[in-house]
């Protein structure tokens, strides 16, 4: 998983899912969940528009040993 | 339910990227309507979503190397062949002053915290023309400041196709990601800032999306002006880079800052072998070395590092993360964050793009930033002429200013085809009905796979007409593509339009019949560069018939 989403940090807002350029982030109710993310980009957009720090980051395998 | 707009502007920009939003301020600041359409949203969207740290200039210090003759010098040296140093003259040079003015006059500061430029040289610059500065927020607030202008601004729609009437840019089709309305929108000019085609060639490790340039940049509007016959140059250059090993991101240049090089696993610096600048050199050339030395078998390479302590490599991390946000915390996990670390780098896939920081790679421009076909205008990686933030932020603005001074001598908007919407509406949609087929996926790993093994980077006559004959067999293909949602329909003609680069970058490549920028341009049937013939820009063009041309734009340099 890269962008990751704390659902208990995350209130819903929707600026991850607005403004991530890949189209990765989609509300699922009142949750912002990573739909797509192996098409994440790892850019850190969602990251730096949260306000409530509920986004990290984990590198796929492939990325760390390859 | 999806619903259908009808949109009116003088001015349509495509792409909100840096290129774009700068276009929109000009053609809003000359008094024009302005309507911005971006596949994301301009908030985040385009190859600086999250961050910018360099900007070209020469800024006339007094240095003999920080004039505009010695940027042209610098620009003729690494670019021959490629830049039209007119255009760049008209794009660049004489909008640079009021490009850095508005940068900072937006808020984004171009100094260090004690108020100081600070420049480094890298890439062949004869002085340090990269001002180091904090971009983290530039794209926002350019996005403020077209929204400020009154710029109206519709996010999340790809859009699809150009219509003309009588020969000049009429509109253009596009639908939204999300919920499928579709626009048609009608403008007395155009501007397209869509960026260059990503995702056509395999990546480093094995992820598409893992790539240094933005992967939402799929040609999109490369594909929907070439079929409206806009004229391409610098096609058949795929550019490559030097990126950590596991990630695609950029940043290699930082290191050479702090005193590290690029050694083969013998420990040896190599570039110097390829290029007398060494790690200063082009970047094509850097790749170059990078490449001869691995499949000499003297891989892995590496930056070495070991003259750093942990802490230093900590302080080169954060710089580096400025530009991409999460590379700090990839190179922590690869464990790097250590005194004496040598960093595994590899070369990283290769796109459709400049074959320089100094040009650009799409639709050929004149010193208006015009194309050939009136009312179609193009900045930013989308032109043949403009690449990076230097020439996107001088360059965009100026193409705005023409596409404004030409919407404002066209008395009306032009009438938009009503029946070929009604059928690019049909085709746009058509994937979502598909029960079954191939998904883009597919489709796409094949365009990769083709691409890779026939023209990535190394091509001949024979691998091009083979990888041209496997593209055009995968037409029939197309029928096929099934999307099960509007996500995966956006995807589906990312995929086409990548398929549709991937023939128009063969072709013209098969016309270069010399080396140029090797390895970007590396055709192994012919590996010496041939400037008596081939110092120019191929041309591409789709006719009225159907036909696809090709021609030599010659281009002349100073000795």
């Amino acid at each position: 998983m890269p962008a990751v989403i704390d659902a208990k940090k995350c209130n819903g807002c929707k600026l991850c899912d607005l403004y991530c350029p890949l189209d990765v982030i989609h509300m699922e109710g009142k949750l912002a969940v990573v739909r797509y993310p192996e098409e994440c980009w790892h850019c850190g957009a969602c990251r730096q528009e949260c306000a409530r720090g509920a986004i990290s980051f984990t590198f796929p395998w492939a990325m760390l040993a390859a | 339910m999806r619903k259908r707009h009808n949109v009116e502007a003088d001015v349509a920009i495509i792409g909100g990227g840096t290129a774009g939003l700068n276009s929109a301020m000009a053609a809003a600041e000359a008094g024009c309507s302005v309507l911005v359409v971006d596949k994301a949203n301009i908030v985040r969207s385009g190859a600086i979503a999250g961050g910018i740290d360099h900007f070209f200039a020469y800024m006339d210090t007094g240095e003999p190397w920080d004039t505009r003759e010695a940027y042209l010098g610098w620009a003729g040296r690494v670019a021959r062949g490629a830049a039209d140093l007119e255009v760049q003259e008209a794009v660049y040079c004489d909008e640079l002053k009021a490009a850095l003015e508005r940068v900072e006059r937006i808020g984004v500061s171009l100094r260090q915290p004690d108020g100081k430029v600070f420049r480094t040289a890298a890439l062949g610059q004869p002085g340090p023309y990269a001002i180091n500065f904090d971009g983290k927020l530039l794209k926002p607030k350019m996005a403020m400041e077209v929204k400020r202008r009154k710029c109206k601004v519709v996010n999340r729609v790809q859009v699809t196709k150009l219509y003309l009437h009588d020969g000049h840019f009429a509109g253009l089709t596009g639908f939204n990601i999300r919920n499928g309305d579709f626009y048609r929108i009608r403008a007395k000019a155009i501007v397209i800032a869509t960026g260059n085609t990503n995702r056509m060639f395999n990546a480093q490790v094995g992820n598409p999306f893992n790539l240094w340039y933005c992967p939402a940049n799929t040609g999109d509007l490369h594909r929907a002006a070439f079929d409206a016959g806009v004229a391409l140059a610098n096609m058949e250059y795929v550019r490559m880079t030097i990126v950590p090993k596991g990630f695609s991101a950029p940043g290699f240049n930082a290191f050479f800052g702090m005193g590290a090089q690029l050694v083969n696993s013998l420990g040896e610096p190599f570039v110097q072998n390829y290029h007398e600048m060494g790690n200063k050199a082009p970047r094509n050339w850097v790749v170059w070395g990078a490449l001869q030395e691995l499949k000499a078998g003297r891989g892995p390479i590496y930056m070495d590092c070991r003259h750093l302590k942990a802490k230093e490599l900590e302080h080169l991390f954060f710089t580096l993360g400025i530009d991409k946000d999460t590379l700090p915390e990839f190179f922590r996990a690869r464990g790097y964050a250590k005194d004496g670390a040598m960093i595994e780098m590899t070369v990283s896939e290769p796109m459709q793009a400049r074959p320089s920081e100094l040009c650009g790679s799409g639709i050929r421009i004149d010193k208006t930033c015009a194309s050939n076909v009136p009312g179609i205008f193009a900045a930013g990686d989308a032109s043949d002429q403009m690449g990076c933030l230097h020439m996107a932020t001088a360059g965009g603005f100026a193409a705005g200013k023409h596409a404004a001074a030409y919407a404002k001598k066209r008395v009306s908007l032009l009438p938009l085809d009503s029946k070929a919407a009604e059928e690019e509406e049909d085709r746009v949609f058509r994937p979502l009905g598909r029960k079954a087929g191939i998904s883009y996926r597919e489709f796409e790993t094949i365009v990769r796979a083709v691409c890779t093994d026939h023209f990535g980077p190394v091509k001949t006559e024979v691998s091009l007409k083979a990888a041209l004959d496997k593209l055009g067999r995968l037409d029939a293909a197309r029928g096929d593509l099934r999307a099960d949602n509007m996500h995966e329909l956006m995807r589906t003609h990312e995929a086409m339009n990548i398929h549709a680069v991937s023939k128009i970058s063969a072709t013209a490549a098969l016309e270069r019949r010399e080396s140029r920028f090797i390895p970007y341009h590396y055709r192994a049937d012919y590996p010496q560069t041939d400037d008596a013939n081939y110092c120019g820009l191929v041309v591409i063009q789709e006719q009225p018939d159907g036909g696809i041309t090709t021609r030599l734009d010659k281009l002349r340099y100073a000795a």
